[in-house]
């Protein structure tokens, strides 16, 4: 048999390293398909590939879920059912100005000034007399002023009433909201969208607090007075001593709760001192007795609930 | 020269009898135009903002359990009744929307009232403590909120709508109706009522929501007994008490309908809530656990 019959040259072909015309044919197609792979990987690799950079990982809870629908919706029912004298108010401005304040920009240099369109939109006059500041004592202010809808406290204005209990965070790199995580004042920066946004409307509260305002304290608690509060950080330093006659206290305790502080406390006396230096009197009363009736309303049968005469 | 005269006078007379005319005619035309339809308040403005707002806001905050539902669903299940008639709106028209949108509530924990909303809002403390109404899902986002779709035409009437007054099957009315009769079908355990007994028509209206379309769908198999609490205002006047007038009413009426009930005058934890408003009224100074 011989065996060259199989490697003899085609006839017409050159002979050499030339392939056959069906392995030519063969190669082409693998270099068809081998481009078009390619082809299909870089476009596919592209469109994967995200835009902008993933949101950084903070310790801290991330955006609320629907958060802008949830803002537009509290500054209407605001505006247009609970405090119809703001129904001028345009929702649709506050909602951006509140997106434009925290979006594309990095969550730990977060800044007053961010928020001065928001502020200037939401600005609210309420009634002197009628502020209730409060320092751990937060379902209970809000509880007294549910009952008396004349008092208000930063939550019951309309920036604080929209912002309430919500969380908010962006990125530099990013136009989008971070819903995973946040920054954590403590374990992350203190300059976050949150913490500077609460200081902020804090001030500006203060500032247009008048006449004879009050504050409700925890006397419960061993720091009754904390100069690390929000209250005693930037609220009492930012009451304007020419429009704010009077800051009483409301120096409550738990019901069948401990007394770790009252009003002749020395560190009640701190934030007497704090205040007569900016010249703004101070005056202070144990377990105000409406405030004491809400405390109430959840232990009615307690001693201390019934001797009340 | 006398015909002139005669003709001017006559023109004299007639220009102004046609103006007037003229002015008749138009007249109801203006008043359409600026005047309202109705005289109940008209469309809430920004009503699917607050609409879309609230819904997620529940589900986000209030309930996440409720991972299911779906605002934009229910915003449209909503509006398929928006563009009904003002005056043609049945309680069977939510029915879409009372399906996508109801949600179990917690036993024990149903809070039914008449004449006394807001107390009723302060005391329940959104759902910490009681489940009214206005913090179930369907109730929250609706309430104290109004709509209608105009007269004549496809858009909402933001001037005006009908009350109960204007006609019976206006779209607000037919919505709390229907979703009375969801909320006392869906309610189980210990039942309980707040009612005004300082309420001059009486603290159980016979013809209410709460006597209409609340207890005949109280489902007797869920419910173990009825806590009623007659809470007087603080000063009064105390119209009526247990076991009086329309309270004895109420009363009959659900011991012939097979339920386990009591009656309290001025339960005392709603009664201290009352006070932080009275705390120096000598009806405060009454707070003892014996009760009055």
């Amino acid at each position: 048999m011989k065996a060259s019959a199989g490697f003899s040259p085609v006839p017409g072909e050159e002979p050499g390293c030339h392939l056959s015309k069906k392995a030519k044919v063969c190669l082409g197609i693998l270099l068809c398909v081998l481009v078009a792979g390619t082809i299909v990987a870089v476009v596919v690799g592209v469109l994967k590939w995200p835009r902008t950079p993933p949101h950084r990982e903070w310790n801290g809870t991330g955006t609320t879920p629907h958060f802008s629908e949830i803002v537009l919706g509290r500054c209407y029912t605001y505006t247009q059912v609970l405090r119809p004298e703001l129904r001028h108010k345009d929702c649709g401005q506050i909602g951006k100005a509140f997106m434009n304040a925290f979006l594309s920009k990095d969550p730990c240099n977060s800044s007053e000034q961010d928020y001065q369109l928001l502020l200037k939109l939401t600005n609210q006059t309420t009634p002197c007399h009628t502020n209730v500041f409060w320092s751990k004592s937060n379902q209970l202010a809000h509880q007294y002023t549910r009952v008396r809808q004349d008092m208000f406290t930063l939550e019951d204005t309309l920036m604080g009433y929209i912002a309430d209990g919500l969380d908010w965070c962006g990125d530099a790199g990013s136009s989008e909201m971070n819903y995973q995580s946040c920054p954590h004042r403590r374990k992350d920066c203190i300059n976050n969208p949150t913490s500077v946004f609460w200081d902020t409307v804090s001030k500006r509260f203060a500032e247009n607090a008048c006449g004879v305002v009050q504050v409700v304290l925890n006397g419960s608690i061993s720091n009754t007075f904390d100069e690390n509060s929000t209250f005693g950080r930037v609220e009492i330093h930012n009451l304007h001593p020419g429009k704010v006659s009077r800051l009483q206290a409301w120096v409550m305790h738990d019901i069948g709760g401990v007394h770790s502080h009252s009003c002749s406390s020395p560190i009640i006396n701190d934030l007497k001192f704090i205040l007569s230096k900016r010249n703004i009197s101070f005056t202070c009363q144990d377990d105000y007795r409406p405030i004491k009736f809400l405390q109430c309303v959840k232990n009615p049968d307690h001693s201390s609930c019934s001797s009340i005469i | 020269m006398a015909a002139q005269g005669c003709a001017l006078s006559w023109m004299s007379l007639r220009l102004p009898a046609l103006l007037l005319l003229l002015l008749l005619l138009l007249a109801p035309g203006f008043a359409g135009a600026s005047g309202a339809r109705w005289s109940g308040e008209g469309t809430t403005p920004h009503l699917q903002s607050i609409f879309l707002g609230r819904c997620t806001e529940y589900l986000a905050l209030l309930n996440p359990q409720l991972r299911d539902k779906n605002c934009t669903d229910i915003w449209e299940a909503f509006q398929a009744v928006l563009a009904k008639d003002p005056c043609s709106v049945l309680p069977s028209d939510y029915d879409l929307f009372i399906n996508l949108s109801r949600h179990s509530i917690p036993r024990d924990k149903s809070l039914f009232w008449e004449n006394n909303q807001l107390l009723v809002a302060s005391y329940s403390e959104k759902t910490r403590r009681f489940m009214p109404l206005g913090d179930v899902l369907y109730g929250r986002i609706v309430d104290f909120l109004i709509w209608c779709r105009q007269e004549n035409a496809s858009g909402l009437d933001y001037q005006s709508c009908p009350d109960s007054e204007g006609c019976e099957d206006n779209a607000v009315d037919s919505f709390w109706k229907r979703a009375s009769m969801q909320y006392a079908q869906d309610s189980s355990g210990v039942i309980h009522v707040m009612l005004n007994g300082s309420e001059p028509t009486g603290a159980y209206p016979v013809e209410g929501f709460f006597a209409d379309f609340e207890i005949p769908y109280l489902q007797k198999d869920k419910i173990t007994r009825i806590e009623i609490w007659v809470m007087h205002e603080i000063g009064g006047p105390n119209l009526e008490s247990c076991g009086e007038g329309s309270v004895k009413i109420l009363e009959d009426r659900l011991k012939g309908m097979g339920f386990q009930y009591s009656c309290t005058n001025n339960h005392l934890p709603v009664k201290l809530l009352m006070c932080v408003d009275h705390s120096t009224h000598p009806d405060c100074a009454l707070t003892s656990s014996v009760p009055d």
